[in-house]
């Protein structure tokens, strides 16, 4: 495609007064030999818009750079089809972050333009990824549990077809097991309706029903996926195109407990699990001899939030616990029920439940360390009541029920990373994923077989941020799997996660990018001929779309891939590439920058900023008008692992004084939009830091931070004392070369 | 003391009028806003949650149901409708039948029909005494009740009668007295219950840390009846020669005549600000009432009505309706007296004020003999 390049500069919201507007197009036309440039009052007004569609239309414009405001704003806008388009970003991070009408102003914002114009010149257009294979638009549910049975009906109410697949032989997971339920609007026990549910399912002409089955294998990557299933020792093969993973939990096991718990000690100290065997099948009598009950206490996180058991909440045993009680009190009026907790965690409406409870006559005491004492047929329960500052002793008690809590299905299998390691592999410095081998999905992944895990073995994704998401394209876990939750939450969950399933579909036929990047066209393209086979590329994607082949080449897997561009920072051999991101590119861009001579004392500081949270943050510092040091130039990069450490060597033999990454927190609590993105450059840095020392260049010149976008007002500050430290440093010796 | 969960208890004080105590979150509201609760007297949650837990020992020594008067400001705060005021309230009826040794508090508060027994058995007692022991010279020409029943002799049986009350009674405070007291009971030497003796006087007359609940208006009412009801007793026990006249011989501010009047107006201004309040359920004190509470107010109405019937059936000069009031007068006026004042809400006007008296006895105690020892530890620490 021959490209024509056109600039149209904006000259609203202040831009116009606070730049000398002629110069920089000036610089456009003459310097940069762009054939068009424009401005205007008010670009994004319909009439602008309408002036850069004239162009397109007459003129034959096929590339834009539109300097005006920044590229997170308007682009609804600014949204022009067929075409190449660079934002030059002079609002927001140009005048009203820097004193209007200084001659270092008018020098950033012509650096801006200068690097806008040659990404324009280098980038090509993108075309969707479209492979050659038919594209399934199947949902695969995997796990009859209330989230799997939910999601299955809401698949097919928008249109889709499910294939469902039950390990057990009947539907309705753990909720089959149970006699009544606690949902909202949470006033009182209710009558558990899951055989409906079930029903609904089975008569579903639009769902494929596997039970006493299993997922045996399943290949490929959103819309491509193949899947077998193994039922009875016959197995049948379906085209997927993406996946809600509902696999469940199981009860924490009570055995491990603390013996001071009494679990073990006598038949009358159960679990809530047990319990609800009980009272499914009739009714809650005292195990040892089928009597009555009359004393009945309940012992709340019986393991959970226990660092030496299961460290965290469970979310339901409160509710459950609830719900025993006010079953035993309906059972009999008279019995005197006790709830033993640490924290009743009934959250929203869930209150009503516990004051319904209350109402029953259930007894609360708070205490964090009960202990049950077992004497022979005895039991009694000793608990230190906060309220009263006193140790309290519950006896004769014919029923002791422990709360304890839930473990997703994850959790279970053997940990894969550790059969990774091979004799004379490289050694990988990138931390692995934790895969359990719990045989739930058995991807034929090279990076493992089921997804990965962040903590206490559930397959999450950042549950806030990002939920449902998985480090898995196209595979959305919801229900008790994903976090600890009960029935309304599961109902949510499974309803959200088909919601992304069906967005996965339908985004991959297109050819396009799922969340973060959803829309975005582009894909990595690998030059085979160059690649060593290093592995450092499926070692490093954080979403596991790169396979390998028995030879070790890299088997890219387009529909798998977030575009977040780790493989193209990853490879040594900057072989791969997108179309309108690659190396090349960004490292002509920094080199674009214009490098004044040592004596002017006017120092550069490139800045590498993440898309998703640093640059959106110094925008902020734009927005509400905080100014920073003029030196500072800022390239946005869709994730700090695609920062390429040539990119760093450009950098600095460009004579730029110093490099700033600036991304988002990495490790436990991850803010990374690409999960290990910020990480993987961080360890990248490291190992240039050791360069640059052999090369006398100091490596303080580099500098990695993070930030989230909520740090915007620490930005100003810190970008000084940057700036200050590198003065202090000296001017970078190869200016002038 | 035992520590051990008692889950009895609770459905126990339900006899004595507990109903919400179980919806009782603990959030400690009604301690907060309890004007007469103190860091070292904490109330009313406490007490709930000794309910809660069953913890019968420590109920039994506690003073707190003592020390509220009822103004209801913690039930109309608490956000759980667990109406803490009440429930102090049960506390009192439960602590007066166990202080009682003889077990009749505990019936007359838990039964509904022991208690109307019990008053009617009384009352029939005192009607059929009346019509049995009189002078049989009844003056049919002129309304004069000493006739029939000469002051002398009731004197007589009023000292009887005051003599059984009080037997029972003290008898009762003393129980109340080791319990509260516990171990300090005969530790703490003479001279610190002498010296606050006369905070006892004068909390029982009047009742002035009632005076710090913000609605006055209850410690009015109170106070009204109280001092009505005293004045009256004083009347017809101690000074009955004087007060049982057959003719209106005093000037109107002779201080029997004054007395009587103010005992009367007293009575049943309060009597009714009560019973309407009842009625209505007009505030928090008011919304739940025990059949003990009502049968309180019954009487001390009645009897102040047929009193005043008296006063004038006898300024008409009516002998035979006099006469006939006089017997229902009494037959009314005995029962409340002999079953209310020792087994019965009556008591408090003893355990109250005796409770208050008790405390300063042992904060004082528990003053003097505490700083010695932190002078001594002031001074060690000065050295080391
Ligand atoms: S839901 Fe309640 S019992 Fe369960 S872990 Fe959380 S706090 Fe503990
Ligand atoms: S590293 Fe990112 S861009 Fe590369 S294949 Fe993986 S997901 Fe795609
Ligand atoms: S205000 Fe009510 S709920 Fe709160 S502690 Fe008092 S009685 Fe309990
Ligand atoms: S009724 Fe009044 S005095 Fe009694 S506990 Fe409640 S707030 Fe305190």
């Amino acid at each position: 495609m021959e490209k024509k390049l056109a600039v149209y500069i904006c000259t609203g919201c202040g831009i116009g007064d606070a730049l000398d507007i002629d110069q920089l197009s000036n610089l456009a036309t003459s310097d940069l030999s762009v054939p068009i440039c424009r401005t205007h009052a008010n670009l994004c007004s319909q009439e602008g818009a309408q002036l850069i569609r004239d162009d397109m239309a007459n003129e034959g414009v096929n590339s834009l750079v539109i300097a005006a405001c920044s590229p997170r704003v308007m682009y609804d806008v600014f949204n022009f089809d067929g075409v190449i388009m660079e934002r030059v970003n002079l609002r927001e991070q140009v005048v009203w972050c820097q004193p209007p009408k200084e001659e270092d102003t008018q020098m950033m914002a012509e650096d801006y333009m200068r690097m806008g114009v040659t990404k324009a010149t280098k980038m090509d257009l993108p075309e969707p990824y479209k492979p050659e294979e038919e594209l399934s638009r199947d949902i695969l549910v995997v796990g009859g549990g209330l989230t799997g049975l939910t999601a299955s009906l809401e698949a097919v109410k928008a249109g889709f077809s499910v294939v469902l697949v039950e390990k057990q032989a009947e539907l309705g997971g753990f909720q089959k097991k149970v006699a009544k339920k606690v949902t909202f609007p949470y006033k009182d026990i209710q009558d558990n309706d899951i055989d409906q549910l079930i029903q609904s399912v089975q008569q579903n002409d639009k769902i494929k029903v596997y039970t006493g089955a299993k997922v045996e294998k399943l290949v490929g990557g959103p819309c491509v996926f193949n899947l077998t299933v193994a039922q009875n020792g016959s197995t049948f093969e379906h085209r997927i195109g993406a996946v809600v993973q509902a696999a469940g939990w199981e009860p924490y096991d009570p055995a491990k407990l603390d013996a001071k718990l009494g679990y073990g000690a006598s038949p009358n100290v159960i679990t809530n699990v047990q319990f609800e065997e009980m009272s499914l099948a009739g009714s809650i009598t005292r195990p040892s001899d089928q009597q009555a009950v009359k004393n009945v206490a309940f012992l709340q996180c019986a393991g959970q939030r226990d660092p030496n058991y299961l460290p965290y909440c469970s979310a339901t045993c409160c509710f459950t616990a609830l719900k025993q009680a006010i079953q035993i009190k309906q059972q009999n009026p008279g019995s005197n029920v006790f709830v033993f907790f640490k924290e009743m965690r009934t959250p929203g409406q869930g209150e009503d439940f516990y004051r319904k409870a209350q109402e029953e006559g259930v007894i609360f005491v708070r205490s964090q360390d009960p202990e049950v004492l077992v004497r022979g047929s005895k039991i009694e329960v000793q608990a230190f009541d906060e309220l009263l500052g006193d140790t309290v002793l519950l006896g004769d008690l014919d029923l002791v029920v422990l709360a304890t809590g839930m473990v997703p299905r994850t959790a279970f299998g053997e940990d894969c990373r550790a059969k990774e390691k091979k004799e004379g592999e490289p050694e990988v410095e990138v931390p692995q994923d934790a895969i359990l081998a719990s045989d739930i999905l058995n991807l034929q992944y090279r990076q493992g077989p089921e997804l990965p895990g962040l903590q206490f073995g559930f397959p999450d994704s950042h549950f806030i941020c990002f939920p449902y998401e998985s480090r898995r394209t196209g595979i959305y876990p919801a229900g008790p799997v994903r976090r600890p939750m009960g029935v309304a939450n599961s109902i949510d969950d499974a309803t959200g996660a088909v919601m992304k399933a069906i967005q996965c579909i339908e985004l991959t036929s297109r050819g396009l990018a799922v969340h973060p990047r959803a829309g975005d066209a582009s894909y990595p393209e690998f030059f085979m001929q160059r690649c060593t086979q290093c592995k450092r590329c499926t070692e490093e994607c954080p979403f596991g779309a790169i396979n390998e082949d028995e030879k070790g080449n890299p088997l890219p897997q387009p529909t798998r891939c977030r575009r977040c561009g780790v493989c193209m920072g990853a490879c040594p051999e900057r072989i791969i590439s997108f179309k309108n991101y690659s190396v090349a590119m960004i490292g002509d861009t920094i080199k674009s920058i214009n490098v004044p001579e040592e004596y002017d004392e006017k120092p550069r500081i490139l800045v590498l900023a993440c898309e998703n949270d640093a640059y959106p943050a110094l925008d902020m510092v734009g927005l509400r008008r905080m100014t920073y040091n003029a030196w500072v130039r800022v390239l946005p990069v869709r994730c700090l692992g695609s920062m390429n450490l040539v990119w760093v060597a450009d950098t600095l033999s460009k004579g730029i004084d110093g490099v700033l990454l600036l991304g988002c927190q990495h490790g436990e609590n991850y803010q990374c939009h690409f999960i290990k993105g910020s990480e993987l450059a961080n360890i990248r840095l490291s190992k240039v830091k050791e360069t640059l020392d052999r090369l006398v260049l100091e490596s303080d010149r580099v500098r990695f931070e993070t930030v989230a976008i909520t740090d915007y007002d620490k930005l100003p500050a810190l970008l000084d004392e940057y700036a200050e430290k590198l003065n202090e440093i000296g001017p970078n010796p190869y200016k002038g070369y | 003391m035992s520590n051990r969960v008692d889950p009895t208890l609770i459905t126990e004080l339900e006899h004595f009028g507990l109903k919400d105590a179980h919806k009782c979150y603990n959030c400690g509201n009604c301690t907060a806003i309890c004007p007469l609760s103190t860091p070292e007297n904490p109330f009313p949650r406490k007490m709930v949650r000794l309910i809660q837990l069953g913890q019968r020992d420590k109920l039994l020594e506690a003073p707190e149901p003592w020390l509220c008067y009822y103004c209801g400001d913690c039930s109309t705060r608490c956000p759980r409708g667990a109406d803490p005021g009440e429930t102090m309230m049960v506390m009192r009826r439960y602590l007066t039948s166990l202080y009682d040794w003889t077990g009749f508090a505990r019936k007359f508060y838990t039964s509904e029909r022991f208690e109307i027994m019990a008053i009617a058995i009384v009352a029939v007692l005192v009607g059929l005494g009346l019509l049995l022991f009189n002078t049989g010279k009844p003056n049919w020409d002129h309304a004069a009740i000493n006739s029939l029943w000469p002051a002398e002799h009731i004197e007589i049986a009023d000292l009887i009668m005051g003599g059984i009350l009080s037997f029972l009674l003290l008898s009762n405070v003393f129980r109340c007295f080791r319990i509260i007291m516990g171990k300090m009971a005969f530790k703490i030497p003479l001279r610190y219950y002498a010296s606050e003796a006369k905070e006892l006087l004068i909390h029982t007359l009047t009742q002035k840390r009632f005076s710090q609940c913000t609605d006055r208006m209850q410690w009015f009412v109170h106070l009204m009846i109280m001092t009505g009801y005293s004045s009256v007793f004083l009347l017809v026990v101690v000074f009955i020669r004087w007060f049982q006249r057959d003719h209106i011989e005093y000037a109107i501010w002779h201080p029997v005549r004054l007395v009587g009047y103010y005992a009367t107006f007293a009575i049943l201004y309060g009597t009714t600000y009560a019973i309407i309040g009842r009625l209505k359920k007009s505030k928090a004190p008011y919304k739940n009432s025990h059949p003990t509470d009502w049968m309180f107010l019954i009487l001390l109405q009645l009897t102040t009505l047929t009193g005043i019937f008296i006063h004038f059936t006898r300024l008409l000069d009516w002998p035979a309706t006099t006469y006939f009031l006089y017997v229902i007068h009494m037959m009314v006026a005995v029962p409340m007296l002999v079953l209310e004042v020792p087994f019965a809400k009556w008591a408090h006007l003893a355990y109250r004020p005796v409770v208050v008296f008790l405390l300063k006895v042992k904060e004082r105690y528990a003053q003097e003999t505490a700083a010695p020892a932190t002078a001594e530890a002031v001074v060690e620490g000065a050295i080391s």
